[in-house]
């Protein structure tokens, strides 16, 4: 690994689609690095761009909205 | 409605410059309309002006509320308390709604986040256009309800003038001319003869061009027993 900060990184990830993949994913041990903060909502629809600057104002460094 | 567009940021940031509270107030009746100065517009700008103040170093608080409507006084006394907390309030109402906030809390310093533009319609998603200048003597019934002060370039009464080109004004062919709308309307109702008569020049005192306007209407007016009469009295 370098020595370079970790980004943190949080995805909003419909609960239809990307979190099921998410969750796919877990169930075939595939891995992705922790620094990723998975937040499942309804639909990808729902989330505002409040949330996005909600992430970035809690020091985020990118925002991932799957769906 | 009021039609206004957001500040550009920096313009913002330059104005809340020496704020450390600042209480950004939206606004929920036009300009939540045209997306300007509502609920959400007051929250982004509020967390926009946060992260901004940061990345320059500054942690400032930047907080945010929306009153239904900011230019009447009943709306705008719920937020006393929390003007009264900080340093500057951020209005993201229409130009009244900036002065309204100055004129019932005199002690707070208040400044515009938003640029009013006109009062229009919603052509449609995201496109709005100007409608009504204001003039204070309305004169639709004569044109068939489309306005040659807002939408004529030259606020001709006896148009078109010489630039009107296939439909449109001379100063953009994006712009129709108003007089070809009214040509055409009036044609289409069998009104044409309206056309015919010569109409005077506009007396513009009802306009800005006799100061700045008031209405009084008596029969509205409370008597000096009903002033300052607790609300719960009339429930």
């Amino acid at each position: 690994m370098t020595d370079q900060p970790t980004l943190q990184i949080v995805a909003f990830c419909c609960h239809y689609c990307a979190y099921a993949a998410a969750d796919l994913a877990g169930g075939l041990r595939l891995q992705y690095p922790p620094s990723v903060k998975v937040i499942e909502v309804p639909c990808t629809g729902k989330v505002d761009v409040l949330h996005l600057l909600r992430a970035f104002e809690h020091g985020a460094d990118g925002v991932i909205a799957a769906g | 409605m009021i039609v206004a567009e957001a500040k550009p940021l920096d313009e913002i940031k330059r104005l809340v410059a020496d704020a450390e509270k600042i209480l950004v107030v939206g606004c929920g009746t036009c300009v939540t309309v045209c997306f300007a100065g509502g609920a959400r517009e007051a929250a982004v700008t509020a967390s926009m002006l946060r992260m901004a103040g940061r990345l320059e170093g500054i942690e400032r608080q930047v907080t945010d509320v929306t009153v239904q409507r900011q230019c009447d006084w009943e709306y705008v006394d719920p937020i006393a308390d929390q003007v009264a907390a900080v340093d500057l309030v951020l209005s993201l109402g229409c130009g009244v709604g900036v002065q309204a906030l100055v004129e019932r809390f005199p002690d707070a310093w208040v400044v515009p986040g938003l640029n009013t533009k006109f009062m229009g319609v919603t052509l449609e998603q995201g496109v709005w256009a100007e409608r009504c200048a204001g003039c204070g003597d309305c004169l639709l019934g004569l044109t068939g309800g489309i306005c040659p002060i807002a939408r004529c370039s030259k606020q001709l009464l006896n148009g078109p003038c010489g630039g009107s080109i296939d439909g449109h004004c001379e100063i953009s062919a994006e712009t129709p001319c108003a007089w070809q709308l009214i040509y055409d309307r009036l044609a289409g109702k069998g009104k044409l003869d309206a056309l015919l008569e010569v109409q005077p020049p506009k007396d513009w005192r009802p306009a800005r061009h006799g100061g700045p306007r008031q209405i009084v209407r008596d029969d509205l007016r409370l008597n000096e027993a009903e002033v300052g009469q607790p609300a719960e009295q009339e429930a």
